[in-house]
């Protein structure tokens, strides 16, 4: 990136940054939520992209490491009296990272389609654990629970309303956006590019891949369960049709939507596919399965738009 | 002024001076009336017609649970296009908004979210599966909406998770199992194999039916729970073997119908009493299941016969307008279940209780909780399946329970338990509001 482009970069953000700031104060409240609501799944297909963009791993995973950040956040807040929102946050990122490390073992061995079907299959394996737990997880109803205040101790402790939540929603996502950058253009962000093009010259060169692997996707599902905390705390409660591999579906979605391997770009197509499902089941009345052109735009974007909104925004800009 | 002043040159641009003529009038009265029609909502609904109350109805109409979702809603439409029929309520009419929740608990919470935000409901009726309605249960506490749920059966809804603003005006486990348990001991046998939906509303009523029929002096063998959506029972029920009297089924929906046919192909039916939840044999499932299900003895809160407690003009009416109703989104003609009756009753509790407490908004959400509190429902046209109480400890009602068995491909009554001879103990604490 040259010097020139790069300020045109920290521009864009800065303004990007300034409007969603104001947002929540000019939004109407249904709006201001929904607007949250996109940040969250965007920070979850942006960790997806860590795997499928730069590592050229397609994880249906993800819906598992979502889930679980959110049971663990909700066993911090069910646990503790009053509930505390540091505690659910290290509960949330203990359970999605020890998910992820364990799935990581088995599934990195594998690649390509193998990889992908194996992480589905973890999913579901964590799926029907949840679902059948009924004791601990309550089964299929799912849990719900008091949402904590937004505290720092000694210094201030106030409840979250829709403008506090969006903002800390809009902190956290930023803050992981810039460390996920930072990573992606590190050494290791270069090792995983590296696997993603060639994945035996990599390893030929005397890189340890598998470890590489574990490593991408241990980071993956630690920020995917950051935004499933992030849910849990939004919406008090927690349910296992988020860690159905439908979820990781969705997720792959965002991704092809707003483009691969560009970190924003999830973000976009996350923000385009809910903005999308939602302006059509206005359009055509909820009585009328408006999936179905839901579907139609996807496909003609995969058509027309392979390398998503992003790429498409990139390719425009640079004409 | 002189009297020709209209034929003045300054009186030329504002007096008309052509000829009046039945074709003007026709045209400028038509015209008027279309500008009528088109003057905004808001501006009709400040000087105009009267406002109308608007009221949420949020069921799945596409994903897992949109069968029973779809039926759901013509009970709650039939309501709502009957009342506005007869004037509305406190002469204002109902504005029914619809919403899909996909099945999914994240989208109903949305859609519950855009009705209390940007729709600005007055009232909602609705909830159909479980999940969805316990994920929602907070939004509408928070918002201080009274919600009606009109299929949802998790019993913890009105007992450990209850709150003052949700009622359930239809049955739930525990007093069904009140009902059933010795029923099923007296007449059909002493020990039992439970099989089971393995998932909450399957595992309470499994818990409610055990709890039961031991009281009722009988006994619980053991209990198979089948993981919801198991297209392939065989595994499970191949398992079901032993000395018991009877299997009772805890099943809905498309597993109604799985368990029902699985069960008598492995020959269960024929050696065992085959008993079970009334939503086995919904009216919906009956033609998937065929002949399988015959002999099959169940519970519910409502099965679409004319016959005993259900032939009555108030019933035939309901009956027939369903029927007729559900004929229109679905051309085999399904007979009315249970979701259709659950949500025409809450929706028409919900306008007795507007009306008693001369509800006008949001505003008036409390009055409307302490009308509905204890409401008395009598046989009429607003409630055609027969009186029930509105219990206000635990805003839980206790209908009229009906045990049935399938004879030539139809319900037959075989014996009725009103709905004061179910009463199960409250076990919720609202918090104070």
């Amino acid at each position: 990136m040259t010097k020139r482009t790069n300020t045109s970069y920290w521009i864009a953000f800065s303004i990007v940054l300034a409007l969603l700031i104001i947002a929540p104060l000019v939004l109407p409240e249904f709006w201001r939520r929904f607007l949250t609501e996109i940040l969250i799944w965007g920070l979850l297909a942006m960790s997806s992209d860590i795997l499928i963009g730069y590592t050229g791993m397609i994880s249906f995973g993800h819906s598992a490491f979502f889930g679980l950040g959110m049971y663990g956040a909700a066993a911090a807040l069910l646990m503790f009296s009053p509930p505390n929102l540091w505690l659910a946050l290290a509960f949330g990122l203990v359970a999605s990272a020890l998910i992820a490390l364990f799935v990581a073992y088995f599934s990195t061995r594998l690649r390509d389609i193998y990889f992908a079907i194996t992480t589905l299959i973890f999913s579901q394996i964590f799926y029907v654990i949840v679902f059948t737990w009924t004791e601990v997880t309550g089964g299929e109803n799912g849990l719900n629970f008091p949402r904590p205040r937004l505290a720092i101790p000694g210094l201030f402790s106030v409840p979250f309303t829709s403008e506090t939540m969006h903002w800390f929603v809009l902190a956290v996502v930023t803050a992981s956006y810039l460390i996920l950058r930072r990573v992606t253009r590190s050494p290791f962000g270069m090792v995983l590019q590296s696997i993603r093009e060639n994945e035996p010259r990599t390893r030929a060169i005397g890189y340890p891949v598998e470890r590489y692997k574990i490593v991408a996707v241990m980071l993956s599902g630690l920020f995917a369960g950051l935004a499933g905390v992030l849910y849990a705390v939004q919406n008090r409660f927690a349910a296992p049709d988020f860690i159905f591999f439908l979820v990781s579906g969705e997720t792959v979605i965002f991704n092809v939507m707003g483009g691969i391997g560009t970190l924003v770009g999830p973000i976009v197509g996350a923000g385009f596919f809910l903005l999308m499902r939602e302006f059509l089941s206005r359009l055509f009345g909820d009585q009328f399965p408006y999936l179905i052109p839901l579907g139609v735009v996807f496909i003609v974007m995969i058509i027309f738009l392979p390398q998503g909104l992003l790429g498409f925004a990139r390719r425009w800009l640079n004409r | 002024m002189s009297e020709k002043w209209k034929e003045e040159d300054w009186a030329q641009g504002v007096w008309y001076s052509g000829k009046v003529t039945r074709r003007r009038v026709v045209g400028w009265g038509g015209g008027a009336i279309g500008a009528l029609m088109l003057v905004p909502a808001p501006w009709r609904a400040a000087f105009g017609q009267a406002k109308p109350y608007k009221i949420g109805a949020i069921n799945p109409l596409s994903g897992a649970g949109a069968a029973g979702g779809k039926t759901a809603l013509v009970g709650v439409q039939m309501a709502v296009d009957r009342i506005n029929a007869m004037g509305g309520v406190n002469g204002r009419p109902i504005e029914l908004i619809v919403a899909d929740d996909e099945s999914k608990p994240d989208v109903g919470r949305r859609k519950t979210s855009k009705l209390v935000d940007e729709d600005q409901i007055d009232a909602h009726v609705g909830g159909f599966l479980s999940n969805i309605c316990l994920a929602c249960m907070p939004v509408w506490e928070e918002a201080k909406i009274v919600n009606m749920i009109s299929v949802c059966l998790d019993t913890t809804l009105t007992t450990t998770k209850c709150n003052r603003y949700s009622f359930r005006v239809h049955d739930y486990a525990p007093a069904q199992a009140v009902a059933f348990a010795p029923y099923l001991i007296k007449s059909l046998g002493k020990k039992w194999h439970i099989a089971y939906a393995d998932y909450s509303w399957g595992q309470s009523t499994r818990d409610a039916y055990a709890q039961e029929i031991k009281k009722a002096g009988g006994e619980i063998v053991e209990t198979t729970g089948i993981p919801l959506g198991t297209a392939d029972m065989t595994p499970f029920l191949s398992k079901v073997t032993g000395q018991f009297d009877g299997l009772l089924g805890i099943f809905f929906g498309k597993d109604g119908v799985t368990i029902g046919n699985q069960a008598y192909d492995l020959g269960l039916t024929k050696r065992y009493k085959w008993a079970g939840d009334g939503a086995i044999a919904e009216s919906t499932n009956l033609p998937a299941l065929g002949n399988k299900i015959e002999g099959f003895v169940g519970i519910n809160r409502y099965i679409p016969i004319q016959e005993g407690p259900f032939n009555t003009p108030e019933h035939k009416k309901f009956f027939d307008e369903s029927k007729a109703r559900l004929a229109k989104i679905d051309p085999s003609g399904p007979l009315p279940d249970r979701y259709v009756q659950s949500n025409y009753e809450a929706m028409n509790a919900l306008r007795v209780g507007m009306e008693k407490s001369k509800f006008r908004g949001r505003e008036d959400t409390m009055k409307l909780i302490e009308a509905l509190e204890g409401l008395q429902m009598k046989l009429s046209d607003d409630f055609p399946t027969g009186d029930k109480l509105l219990r206000k400890d635990d805003h839980q009602a206790f209908p009229l329970q009906v045990i049935f068995e399938i004879k030539d491909g139809k319900h037959r009554i075989i014996e009725t338990i009103p709905g004061d001879k179910t009463l199960f103990p409250p076990a919720c604490k609202f918090a104070s509001t």
